[in-house]
C-alpha cells in the first residue's frame, strides 16, 4: 500500500518518461523523413512496442489511484489530466510511427525544393519546441509556458492550410509523383494533427494547475504582465 | 428613525433567506477558546457538513443550536446564534421549545431502554400529548418516513435494545421525527455503523432533506461529499472555509482545505 | 528458568491462602449455622410464630416481635424510601458540582458509618422527648430511618449515576425539562439499583437492636402494634432478652429467634441479588 504523496509522485514520474519517449519518437521521425533515413524509421517502428506497453502501464496506474485513495481537489485533478495527457501523447506516438512507415513504404526521397516551398523544416520545428515547452510546463508546473503553445500552433495551421495549394500546384507541375505528393499531404497533416494534441495537453496542464477549464473556449496567448 | 427601520427591513429579510445564522460567535469553556469568531448563514432545506480534525469545534458549534452546552459545566458563549432570525440565547426564549424546533442525533445510537413505541412516543408524551390514537398515528409516520416501520412493525413493544445498531439508530432518527421539528443536528451519526447501515442512513437523509434543514458533524470526508450541499471547515476552533460541497473538492480556495481533505494531514 | 518457576510457586501459593481465606469465613458461618439450627430447628412451630412471650419457655412465642419488626420496617421504609430518593436525585442531578456539594458527599458517606448507637441517642432526644412521640413504632422507625438514610441516599445515586449520560442527553435533546428526564428516564432506569440499595438498607435495619433499645423498645412486651403510636419490641431484642434468661427453654427460643430473624435477612439479601442481576442485564 503506497502512501498518497508516493504514488503520485510515481504517476509524475511515469507521465515524464511518457513525454520522453514520444519526444524521441518524434524527434527521429522528424530527421528519419527529411533524411529520407529508412533504418531510422525502422527504429521508430520497432519502438512503438514501448510507447504502448507504457501507455498501458500510465493507465493502469490511473486506475489504481483513483481507487486506492479517492483523490478529491488538486490530487483529482491532477489523475484526471493525466490519464487525458497520456492518450493524447500515445496519439502523437502513433503519428510518428505512421510518418515513419510512409517513409518505408515510399522508397524514393522528396525534392528538397518541394520541401522547402511546403515549409517542412519550420513546422517540424514548430511543432519540436512545441512538444519542448508542453514537457517542461508538466515537469516544472509551470502554465506560462503551457499558454505558450496555442500561439505556435497558429503557425503549424497556417503551414497546413498554404500546404493544399503548393501540392496541388507541384501536381499539376508533374502528374507522375502523385504518389509522392499525397504522402506529403499525409505528413503535413499528420504534423498539424500532433501540434493540435499538444494544445489539447496544455488545456489539461492548465486545468489541472488552475482548475480552469479551456476546452471549447477561444484560447489567448500567454497573459500580458498586468492582466 | 425611518434609517432604523430600512436597515431592520434588509436586516430581518436576510434573516428570513437564512434558517440558521451564526455571528461573529466564540465560546470558552473556562479558559479555554473552543471557537473562536465563526460566522455562518446556513440556508434551509440543505444539508451541510461540518469537517475538520478532531477537536477542533465542530461538535461544539453544532451543539450551539440546541443549547446542549449549556449543560457543561464553564460553559460561556459570546456572539448570536439565530434561527429563523430569532435569537436562541435570549433570556426569553424557552429551551424546551427550541429543542422541539431542533432535533439531534448522536453519534452512538441512545434509543432509551423502553419499547421501540415508547422510544419514539417519548417527544410526544412529555409534551403531554397522551391521545393514544394520534399518538399511534405518529409513530407510525415516524417510522415509515426512516423505513423501520416495516421492520419493526408487528412488535412495537418489543425492547428497542434489541435492535441491530443500524436499526437502533434509525429509530433515534424516527424518534427526533415525531415532534416534527424543522432542523435536524447530526453529530456524526454513522460513525459507530457498519457500511451498508451507513448508507441506509445517507440515503435517509438524502430524503429528509425535502422536508427538513439538516447539519450533519462527519470525520468521513467521503460521506460529507457525498450527503452535502455545503462543506464548512473548521480547524483549531475556526472556520477556515464554508462553500458548495463540488467547489470544496474539486477547488478549494485555502490550501489547509486542501491539504486537510486529500489527506495531508489530520 | 528459575523465574518460570518461581512465578509458577508464587501463583499457587496465592491460590491456596485464596481458598483458605474464603473457606475461613464460610466455614466458620456454616459452623454457627449449624449450632444454631441445632440448637433452634425443632423448636419452630406456628404456635411459636403466633404465641406471645410468656414466662414460660414452652408457651413463648415470637409473636409481638415479629409483628414489631415488621411494622418497623415498613414504616421505616415509608420515611426513609421517599426522603433518600430525593435527596439521592437532588445530589446527583440538580446540585451544582462545587466545594460544597463535595463536603456534603463526603459527609453523607460519613454518617453510614456513625455507630448506631449514637442514632439511637439522637432519636431519644429528637423523636422520643422533644416530639414527644414516645417510645413508640414511629419513634422506632423515625430512628431506624436516619440510621438508614445515608446507605439508601449513596446507592440511589450510584444507580442514578450508572444511567449512561447518553439517555440523558437523548432526553434533553428531545426537549424534556430536568424534572421529566429524571421521572421519565431515569428513575425507571435505575429502579433495580434503588430497589438492591433499599432491601440491603432495610435488612441491616432488621437487625438493628442498640438504637430501639435507647429510644426505649421493650423487652417484654404483651401485645402486638396496632398503631404508630404503640410500644414495640423487635426481634433482635427478643433475642437479647431470651439470652439473658438462665433456662436452658429460652436459649432454645432464642435460638429459634436467631434462624427466623436470619431467614428474613437471607431473604430479602436474595431478593436484592435477584433484582441486581435482573437489572445490570437491562444495560447488556
Amino acid at each position: 500500500m503506497l502512501n498518497l504523496e508516493d504514488h503520485r509522485e510515481i504517476l509524475n514520474q511515469s507521465g515524464l518518461e511518457m513525454f520522453q519517449l514520444v519526444r524521441k519518437q518524434f524527434i527521429k521521425s522528424k530527421d528519419a523523413f527529411l533524411t529520407h533515413d529508412s533504418d531510422l524509421a525502422e527504429e521508430v517502428l520497432h519502438n512503438e512496442n514501448r510507447v504502448n506497453g507504457m501507455d498501458l502501464k500510465l493507465d493502469r496506474e490511473c486506475e489504481r489511484f483513483i481507487a486506492l485513495h479517492n483523490p478529491v481537489a488538486g490530487d483529482l485533478r491532477f489523475v484526471l489530466a493525466l490519464r487525458k495527457i497520456n492518450f493524447d501523447l500515445e496519439r502523437i506516438g502513433d503519428h510518428a510511427y505512421g510518418i515513419s512507415s510512409y517513409i518505408i513504404e515510399v522508397d524514393t526521397p522528396v525534392k528538397q525544393e518541394v520541401l522547402d516551398k511546403l515549409e517542412f523544416e519550420k513546422m517540424y520545428k514548430a511543432a519540436l519546441s512545441m512538444l519542448d515547452d508542453i514537457r517542461d510546463a508538466y515537469k516544472t508546473g509551470n502554465t506560462k509556458k503551457a499558454r505558450k503553445v496555442f500561439k505556435k500552433d497558429k503557425v503549424l495551421n497556417k503551414i497546413n492550410l498554404n500546404s493544399f495549394a503548393v501540392i496541388s500546384e507541384e501536381v499539376q507541375k508533374d502528374p507522375k509523383l502523385i504518389d509522392q505528393y499525397l504522402l506529403l499531404f499525409s505528413v503535413i497533416k499528420k504534423i498539424e494533427r500532433v501540434g493540435d494534441l499538444i494544445t489539447n495537453i496544455g488545456e489539461e496542464i492548465i486545468f489541472y494547475l488552475e482548475a480552469e477549464v479551456l476546452k471549447h473556449r477561444k484560447k489567448k496567448g500567454p497573459s500580458k504582465p498586468g492582466m | 428613525m425611518s434609517e432604523e427601520n430600512s436597515e431592520s427591513i434588509i436586516e430581518s429579510s436576510i434573516k428570513r433567506k437564512y434558517k440558521l445564522q451564526a455571528k461573529d460567535v466564540k465560546v470558552w469553556y473556562g479558559d479555554f477558546m473552543a471557537i473562536n469568531n465563526v460566522s455562518m448563514d446556513i440556508k434551509a432545506n440543505k444539508v451541510t457538513a461540518f469537517i475538520g480534525p478532531s477537536g477542533c469545534g465542530k461538535s461544539t458549534f453544532l451543539r450551539l443550536f440546541n443549547r446542549m452546552n449549556d449543560y457543561v459545566d464553564d460553559f460561556k458563549m459570546g456572539g448570536d446564534i439565530n434561527i429563523d432570525g430569532k435569537d436562541i440565547y435570549d433570556k426569553n426564549i424557552n429551551v424546551e421549545l427550541l429543542r422541539k424546533q431542533v432535533g439531534m442525533v448522536f453519534q452512538k445510537p441512545n434509543p432509551f431502554p423502553k419499547s421501540i413505541f415508547e422510544n419514539v412516543a417519548y417527544g410526544l408524551k412529555i409534551q403531554g400529548l397522551k391521545d393514544k390514537a394520534f399518538l399511534e398515528e405518529r409513530v407510525e409516520s415516524s417510522l415509515k418516513q426512516v423505513a423501520l416501520w416495516d421492520e419493526v412493525k408487528n412488535d412495537l413493544n418489543k425492547s428497542a435494545l434489541a435492535l441491530s445498531g443500524g436499526q437502533q439508530q434509525r429509530l433515534c432518527i424516527a424518534r427526533t421525527l415525531a415532534v416534527e421539528p424543522s432542523i435536524i443536528l447530526m453529530d456524526e451519526p454513522t460513525s459507530a455503523l457498519d457500511p451498508i447501515s451507513t448508507a441506509k442512513i445517507e440515503e435517509l437523509i438524502y430524503k429528509l432533506k425535502d422536508k427538513y434543514t439538516i447539519v450533519i458533524v462527519t470525520h468521513n470526508m467521503q460521506q460529507a461529499s457525498r450527503i452535502s450541499d455545503n462543506t464548512a471547515f473548521f480547524y483549531l476552533g475556526e472556520l477556515i472555509e464554508y462553500d458548495k460541497t463540488n467547489k470544496i473538492f474539486t477547488n478549494p480556495e485555502k490550501k489547509q482545505t486542501e491539504n486537510y481533505i486529500t489527506g495531508r494531514f489530520g | 528458568m528459575n523465574n518460570i518457576r518461581k512465578n509458577r510457586l508464587k501463583d499457587q501459593a496465592f491460590k491456596i491462602w485464596g481458598i483458605f481465606c474464603t473457606l475461613l469465613g464460610l466455614v466458620l458461618l456454616a459452623i454457627f449455622i449449624g449450632n444454631i439450627l441445632i440448637d433452634g430447628i425443632l423448636r419452630i412451630d406456628w404456635a411459636f410464630i403466633v404465641n406471645l412471650p410468656s414466662r414460660h419457655a414452652e408457651e413463648s412465642g415470637i409473636y409481638t416481635a415479629l409483628m414489631g419488626s415488621i411494622w418497623v420496617l415498613l414504616l421505616t421504609t415509608l420515611i426513609a424510601l421517599p426522603v433518600g430518593i430525593a435527596a439521592a436525585i437532588y445530589l446527583e442531578e440538580y446540585s451544582k458540582k462545587n466545594k460544597l456539594s463535595t463536603i456534603l458527599e463526603v459527609n453523607i458517606s460519613n454518617l453510614a458509618g456513625v455507630p448506631s448507637i449514637i442514632y439511637g441517642l439522637l432519636g431519644l432526644e429528637v423523636f422520643v422527648r422533644i416530639l414527644e412521640m414516645g417510645a413508640s413504632v414511629l419513634a422506632g422507625s423515625c430512628t431506624l430511618a436516619l440510621l438508614i438514610l445515608p446507605i439508601v441516599i449513596v446507592s440511589t445515586r450510584e444507580a442514578i449515576k450508572a444511567v449512561p449520560k447518553s439517555i440523558r442527553d437523548a432526553s434533553f435533546a428531545m426537549g424534556a425539562s430536568k424534572w421529566q428526564t429524571v421521572y421519565h428516564q431515569l428513575l425507571p432506569a435505575s429502579f433495580g439499583g434503588i430497589l438492591t440499595g433499599i432491601i440491603l438498607a432495610l435488612s441491616r435495619a432488621v437487625g438493628e437492636t442498640a438504637p430501639l433499645i435507647v429510644i426505649g423498645a421493650l423487652a417484654y412486651v404483651p401485645f402486638a402494634p396496632s398503631s404508630p403510636m404503640d410500644e414495640f419490641s423487635v426481634l433482635p431484642i427478643q433475642i437479647f432478652n431470651w439470652i439473658t434468661r438462665p433456662q436452658h427453654g429460652f436459649v432454645e427460643n432464642a435460638a429459634a429467634a436467631i434462624i427466623i430473624l436470619l431467614l428474613i435477612t437471607f431473604v430479602m439479601n436474595g431478593i436484592a441479588v435477584y433484582f441486581r442481576n435482573k437489572w445490570q442485564k437491562k444495560f447488556k
